[in-house]
């Protein structure tokens, strides 16, 4: 698991660096997982401790960013008087989107009809 | 009299540390995952929504300020980092996915990711809300991590495009089965893609739990969005806001 780490915080410094100095609009820890993904895909293998991180975490992903979600506290005043612009935009939105991705994969893939 | 001095001194002493910040912020946790399996699994019950209205009541109670509880909590916000670079490994994975379907695929997330951004922005400036709240909106098809990322590099609030995220990953999870089923969508990759796209982890989540295929497609469609919206978003948020 330490194996697995190490790696991780590696990529993740790397990236750092690089949006640091070379692509300043990128976030690092993006940078990162691109030249992380990019090792992989060269290797064509990964390795069980690297596995065994990166489980960990997308199956607790939630959890982390809970207290920068807690920050809304700060913002419960604004949400309240905007409550009805916001919550129809995120619902009119998430349904556009939805329709629209579906829609794009379905006119442009048309393969036999697999019954089953 | 006595007791109640040594209480308040105990009180003092943990306060100054991030136990009891850290103590709080997991005990949510946990109690949200609870409830989410309790109540098999519904998006409703979404562990993260649960977790920040339970450490925002208990700070309030505690007349703990957010500030204070975030120097505690920062330890847990530290990993958020390393853990976006761990999405390697799920898109690695997804990838042996791609083959013969990567151009629509890729169209398909171009075009959902603009309306996306559009739609919410469009909308939400129509009817009024102000700039701060309406910034948050970008990222918000974007998986959490990545989005505080980007909302960081824009210069907005990483706390509402968070916020923002897991609402919208929130009513995806309830909403599209209801909308692909209208549209008349048969086949599991097609309908985890548009999932995928549109609400990120909650709706990957919730695509796996009906169909190990939409599974794999929505967490290849989150991770994709993820490092396409690292990189058009602060440009797409500059052009819109010149």
């Amino acid at each position: 698991m330490i194996a697995g780490l190490v790696q991780i915080l590696f990529f993740q410094g790397l990236g750092e660096l690089i949006s640091k100095f070379v692509f300043t609009t990128l976030p690092g820890p993006v940078i990162g997982l691109v030249l992380l993904l990019s090792w992989l895909m060269l290797r064509g293998k990964i390795d069980p401790s690297l596995a065994l991180v990166a489980d960990g975490f997308s199956q607790y992903l939630g959890l982390l960013f809970v207290p920068a979600a807690v920050g809304v506290v700060l913002f419960l005043p604004q949400l309240k008087e905007h409550a009805g612009a916001l919550i129809s935009a995120l619902v009119v939105s998430v349904v556009l989107t939805i329709t629209t991705s579906a829609l794009i994969l379905k006119l442009m893939h048309r393969e036999p009809k697999k019954d089953a | 009299m006595r007791e109640s001095a040594s209480i308040v001194e105990i009180w003092v002493y943990l306060s100054g540390s991030p136990l009891i910040a850290l103590f709080i912020t997991l005990a949510a946790y946990q109690i949200g995952l609870w409830l989410y399996q309790r109540s098999a699994q519904n998006p409703i019950a979404n562990p993260v929504a649960i977790a920040v209205v339970l450490v925002s009541v208990v700070i309030e109670l505690l007349q703990m300020p957010y500030r204070t509880y975030f120097e505690g909590a920062q330890f847990v916000h530290f990993l958020l980092g390393s853990a976006t670079v761990s999405l390697a490994i799920p898109i690695y994975r997804g990838i042996q996915h791609l083959q013969s379907r990567a151009l629509p695929l890729i169209i398909s997330l171009v075009c959902g990711g603009l309306v996306s951004i559009l739609s919410a922005v469009g909308i939400a400036t129509a009817l009024g809300a102000d700039k701060t709240l309406v910034g948050g909106l970008y990222s918000k098809s974007v998986t959490a991590p990545i989005a505080m990322g980007i909302a960081e590099q824009i210069g907005i609030s990483p706390t509402l495009t968070a916020v923002f995220a897991v609402v919208t990953g929130i009513l995806g999870a309830i909403l599209a089965r209801f909308i692909l089923d209208a549209l008349g969508m048969q086949s599991w990759w097609q309908r985890g893609f548009a999932i995928g796209v549109a609400s990120h982890g909650i709706g990957a989540s919730r695509a796996f739990s009906v169909s190990p295929e939409a599974g794999a497609y929505a967490s290849l469609a989150m991770g994709m969005h993820g490092i396409l919206g690292a990189i058009a978003i602060p440009w797409i948020f500059h052009l819109i806001n010149r």
